[in-house]
């Protein structure tokens, strides 16, 4: 049993539903303009019995909380809440029936506007280049419950933790965007924050790529929105990730292969946009 | 058997039981007695009803703890929020695993049949003394009483798969395609309140 602050517990009773009890509990890890997201434990092990059947007892969850808007109509918010959070828990279940690596769901709470999912022991893409942390955004890592995990950790040797090459990671990312294109499936904001590697569980493995933060996905089989897709992406690589032209290139090889004979006019349509991004960019 | 406190529950539900049965050998009669447990009147309707409150899940279709875990956790967030789709908490655990819409598949398929040989046994409520719950799980199932990590040697994947239409082989290798088939699985309960 856990002994809490006295404080905690006079405060515990303002928690009145299970999902608020267990974000009351848990870590924050970010906080973004829609969404708090948290490490939680949903399943905590048996109190008896054998307590460990299965090596899923220890797994936290990450719970991203999509909480009220006051600029916006009450009535309105928590209907367009409960269809984001709808919405990327369809995702993620469409990739992972597609094969996509993503984290899984493991808790719906549409009246809170809560998704749970699977916890990726890993590191963000976007860290492991180098590319420092997510802005204002980030928040301390407040190491209060023996997890992991410190945001200012120097990552120059990161990838090479991970046993994986720069060039081999960015043809994983590639190779991964290109399934989940093929499921018809649009990210909607692929950037090196929403993609992670998950540390390998022995020694000799490769590390897996995932994909996160469905949150602005859709499906579609259109052309043009699997070029802006990966227009996106390019543009996120050169901000984030200054000279990282040739990254960008293996990324896209790897897509290619991929994608097969889908590359054609994905590729011609990329094009097209990158020239529309730099009229834009040139008039505005 | 297996206890859990989820201090996260609410205190009428904030404890649970499961327990594995194999050799199985009255199903059938366990069932005609839920059946007539549920119309039974007066004091002796009660008094039986409480002796088979629990759930009763056929074991060949649960792939692991934390599947039957999360059908848990979502029928205790429903009982919580008044959103129960079925009578009991019990019932809707079997709402839960059912991937489909339809609250008599969801019995027919998840809850026990005649042809039980494998059953889980679940009870939700207060805290209560773990030996007092076995031994009226006991009470009700003739059958052995087997860890829980017997799982893995019960479970019918064909069957789950074909449930899930989980069709095509997700991976080359055997242990990782299972693996990917239980995720699948594990977020197909989790997201139930969601219609796909
Ligand atoms: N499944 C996960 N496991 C571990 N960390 C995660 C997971 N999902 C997200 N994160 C971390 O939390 C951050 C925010 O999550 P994300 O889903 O991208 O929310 P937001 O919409 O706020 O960007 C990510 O950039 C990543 O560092
Ligand atoms: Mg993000």
């Amino acid at each position: 049993m856990t002994l809490y602050p006295v404080l905690y517990h006079s405060n515990m009773s303002e928690f009145n539903t299970p999902t608020q009890r267990i974000i009351a509990a848990a870590t924050l890890i970010s906080q973004g303009a829609e969404a708090k997201v948290y490490k939680a434990e949903l399943h905590p092990p048996a109190i008896s019995g054998s307590t460990s059947d299965e090596g899923y007892e220890s797994e936290p969850v990450l719970i991203k909380h999509r909480f009220n808007k006051q600029y916006r109509h009450p009535t309105l918010d928590a209907s367009l809440t409960k269809s984001r959070v709808a919405g990327e828990a369809r995702a993620i279940n469409k990739c992972l029936r597609a094969g996509v690596n993503v984290p899984g769901v493991r808790m719906v709470d549409l009246q809170e506007g809560v998704l749970g999912i699977q916890w990726i022991d890993g590191q963000s893409i976007r860290f492991l280049l180098g590319g420092g942390a997510e802005g204002e955004e980030e928040v301390e890592e407040v190491d209060d419950d023996g997890f992991e995990e410190d945001a200012t950790e120097s990552n120059e040797d990161s990838l090479k933790e991970y046993n994986i090459t720069q060039d081999d990671t960015m043809q994983l990312i590639g190779k991964e965007i290109a399934k989940m294109h093929k499921a018809d499936i649009i990210h909607g904001d692929l950037t090196t924050s929403n993609m992670m590697l998950r540390r390998p569980s022995a020694s000799d493995q490769v590390p897996e790529l995932v994909l996160i933060d469905f949150g602005l996905s859709y499906t579609s089989s259109l052309v043009e929105d699997k070029a802006v897709d990966l227009y996106v992406l390019e543009r996120a690589f050169a901000s984030t990730h200054p000279a990282s032209e040739s990254l960008f290139g293996t990324v896209m090889k790897a897509y290619e292969k991929e994608a097969g004979k889908e590359w054609k006019t994905i590729g011609r349509r990329l094009d097209d946009v990158r020239l529309r991004g730099r009229k834009r960019s040139m008039i505005g | 058997m297996q206890s859990y406190d989820y201090p996260h529950f609410p205190d009428y539900a904030s404890n649970f039981h499961f327990a594995l049965f194999t050799n199985v050998s009255n199903a059938a009669d366990l069932r005609n007695r839920l059946v007539q447990a549920s119309t039974m009147q007066g004091e002796e309707g009660e008094a039986e009803r409480q002796a088979v409150d629990f759930a009763f899940i056929e074991a060949t279709l649960i792939c692991s703890s934390l599947h039957l875990r999360s059908a848990i956790l979502n029928s205790v967030l429903s009982q919580s929020q008044g959103t129960l789709r079925t009578k009991t908490v019990h019932s809707e655990i079997l709402w839960n695993l059912n991937p489909t819409n339809n609250i008599s598949d969801a019995i027919r398929r998840y809850g026990v049949s005649p042809s039980t040989t494998s059953l889980i046994v679940v009870r939700i409520g207060p805290p209560s003394p773990p030996s007092t719950i076995q031994a009226q799980m006991q009470e009700v199932v003739s059958g052995t009483l087997s860890p829980i990590s017997e799982l893995k040697n019960i479970t019918d994947w064909a069957k789950v798969r074909k449930y899930h239409k989980i069709g095509q082989k997700m991976d080359k290798d055997p242990i990782k395609d299972t693996q990917k088939a239980h995720e699948i699985v594990l977020s197909t309960v989790a997201m139930k309140s969601v219609v796909v």
